[in-house]
């Protein structure tokens, strides 16, 4: 369900700053210009918080908030006045009808969206229906170690990605970069004194602006309390150390909803390219089969026909590997792709030892596969 | 009934210092300087020298104490201000016409004079905030009856000067 927040405000500047401070949140804006055209809008859209000025022409917003408050539908409906009429006796006055909370302008937009944030749950629009983030995207990511060793190993273990890593040693620098910037996601060394993790982390979660930021925890593989008390409390993710960074990677691109399909699969020209790893476990398995037949159907959607499977960096042939390579030569069948592979000497080798694959052609380069298929007909190639 | 008399220019210039102040940084995340060149009163009849186009905003406040503020802004500045405040671009304030920077500096009026006022509601001077009105134009004067209580106050914000004209009536 989307929220519903209703401004009520004479001036269209303020309605205009309202809708701007919002628009980064899933909820949905509606304005009324005084008090009248305000409690109408209230019965008819029944929002969830209103916004409401005092000194509007036609209906003012005390004469507002006491008909909405007299009104048995309307009256449960949270109220902040955002109003230039401050002063202790006006405040009184007007919260003893009954307001959730009090803003006087001028005010700060960011406050607004927390005021609001503390009574319906704002969601950052990131987390509805908008397009995923590649791997390919920048992101900030923030390290709160008081080791700079760890800070070093996750900046250097990453830099080959297009993220930003930061790295802060207390919590108070922690809250100072939140407040500056957004980032994308938080790591938090779990041994920081005083369970100074627990405390940043519940700080981070009540921040409408941070509450859906992924938090991983970095804890030391023995420590099990530490552990459990990080996962009773709701971190997205424990990373144990020493780090692995290759299951760091995975883990911040999974938490982030990172779109990695960029990895494994490519266009090279009107070729359709799909490449494995050098590493290519069950972990990448999964992530290549979640992306495949989509993959797949966009290219010959989008009019291609040819496809080029490509393996020259995979140094194992498993089960796990067979399997996925059978799945993706079947849907290549179904889709009318031809398909070739290129692989190494040990595939090859490997490939002769397993009945299901001693038949299958390799080529030695992506072009010598490319002009196979250029030259052969449309029927499926390389098996 | 506590009476204008009652408040000391001191007073005044402190409080309208700090409304605009408050203002300027919070909405515009500028500093407003006081400037040395302002008058702790106002002969009756003399013009405000300001230059160029202007954009006026006028609220005023009623109560104990009665008056209105008058909020001078060069139009340029007002075009800044006004897109500041909106998100909006030059080209896209342009296009949407005199209206939305009119009503920007409207608000911007009402959130100065609101501070103002808010400040003197605690000191025991209970007064409300009227609607805002803009006034724009080159070569205006804007001169108050014999009996009201002038006092103006020059502010500069960046390279740009914002003039507040203070005028209350004084009790009989």
């Amino acid at each position: 369900m989307r929220y519903k927040i209703l401004t009520v405000d004479d001036s269209k500047t303020v309605r205009i700053i309202v809708k701007k401070a919002f628009k980064t949140y899933d909820c949905e804006i509606i304005e009324a210009s005084n008090g009248v055209e305000g409690l109408a809008t209230a019965a008819k859209e029944t929002p969830d918080v209103i916004l409401l000025d005092v000194t509007m022409p036609v209906m003012d917003g005390v004469e507002m908030l006491t008909k909405l408050k007299s009104d048995p539908i309307l009256k449960g409906i949270p109220v902040i006045m955002l109003t230039a009429e401050g002063g202790r006796d006006n405040v009184l006055k007007i919260a003893k009808i009954g307001v959730r909370d009090y803003m006087v302008k001028p005010f700060r937009e960011e406050v607004l969206v927390e005021k609001v944030g503390r009574i319906i749950d704002l969601k950052p629009l990131s987390e509805g229906p908008m397009k995923a983030k590649s791997i390919l995207d920048p992101a900030s990511i923030l390290v709160v170690e008081d080791k700079p060793a760890i800070v070093q190993q996750i900046q250097e273990g990453l830099k080959h990605t297009p993220w930003k890593i930061t790295g802060v040693n207390t919590t108070g620098e922690a809250i100072d970069f939140c407040s500056r910037g957004q980032p994308d996601l938080v790591m938090i060394s779990l041994s920081l004194s005083d369970e100074a993790a627990f405390t940043l982390f519940r700080l981070i979660r009540t921040n409408v602006k941070t509450k859906y930021t992924p938090i991983f925890g970095l804890v030391v593989k023995t420590d099990l309390q530490a552990q459990q008390q990080a996962q009773q409390v709701g971190f997205t993710s424990l990373v144990t150390k020493p780090i692995d960074i290759g299951e760091l990677e995975a883990k911040i691109s999974k938490a982030m909803n990172l779109d990695t399909s960029q990895r494994y699969f490519s266009l090279d020209k009107d070729i359709f390219l799909m490449r494995l790893p050098e590493v290519t476990n069950q972990m990448v398995v999964n992530e290549v089969l979640g992306y495949l037949k989509s993959k797949m159907s966009e290219a010959v959607d989008g009019g291609l026909s040819k496809a080029v499977i490509d393996l020259h960096e995979v140094k194992r042939l498993d089960m796990v590997v067979i399997k996925l390579l059978f799945q993706a030569m079947q849907n290549c069948r179904e889709l009318a792709l031809q398909f070739a592979l290129v692989g190494n000497a040990q595939l090859v080798s490997e490939c002769k030892g397993f009945e299901d694959t001693k038949g299958w052609n390799f080529f030695d380069s992506i072009e010598e596969a490319k002009s196979s298929l250029s030259k052969s007909s449309p029927v499926p190639a390389g098996v | 009934m506590p009476t204008i008399d009652r408040i000391s220019e001191v007073v005044f210039r402190e409080t309208i210092t700090r409304a605009i102040q408050d203002v300027v940084k919070t909405m515009l995340n500028q500093d407003a300087v006081l400037h040395s060149e302002t008058e702790a009163s106002h002969k009756p009849g003399s013009a405000i020298k300001i230059e160029g186009q202007q954009v006026v905003g006028t609220v005023g406040f009623i109560g104990d104490i009665n008056g209105l503020v008058y909020l001078y802004l060069g139009s340029e500045f007002a075009a800044d201000s006004a897109g500041h405040l909106l998100g909006m671009t030059r080209e896209e304030l342009d296009e949407a016409g005199d209206e939305v920077v009119n009503d920007a500096i409207g608000e911007l009026t009402n959130m100065t004079v609101g501070a103002f006022k808010n400040q003197l509601c605690d000191r025991g001077f209970l007064c409300k905030l009227t609607i805002p009105s803009i006034l724009r134009g080159t070569n205006f004067s804007i001169e108050p009856i014999s009996s009201a209580v002038r006092r103006v106050y020059r502010f500069d914000v960046g390279a740009h000067r914002v003039v507040a004209d203070l005028l209350m009536k004084v009790e009989e």
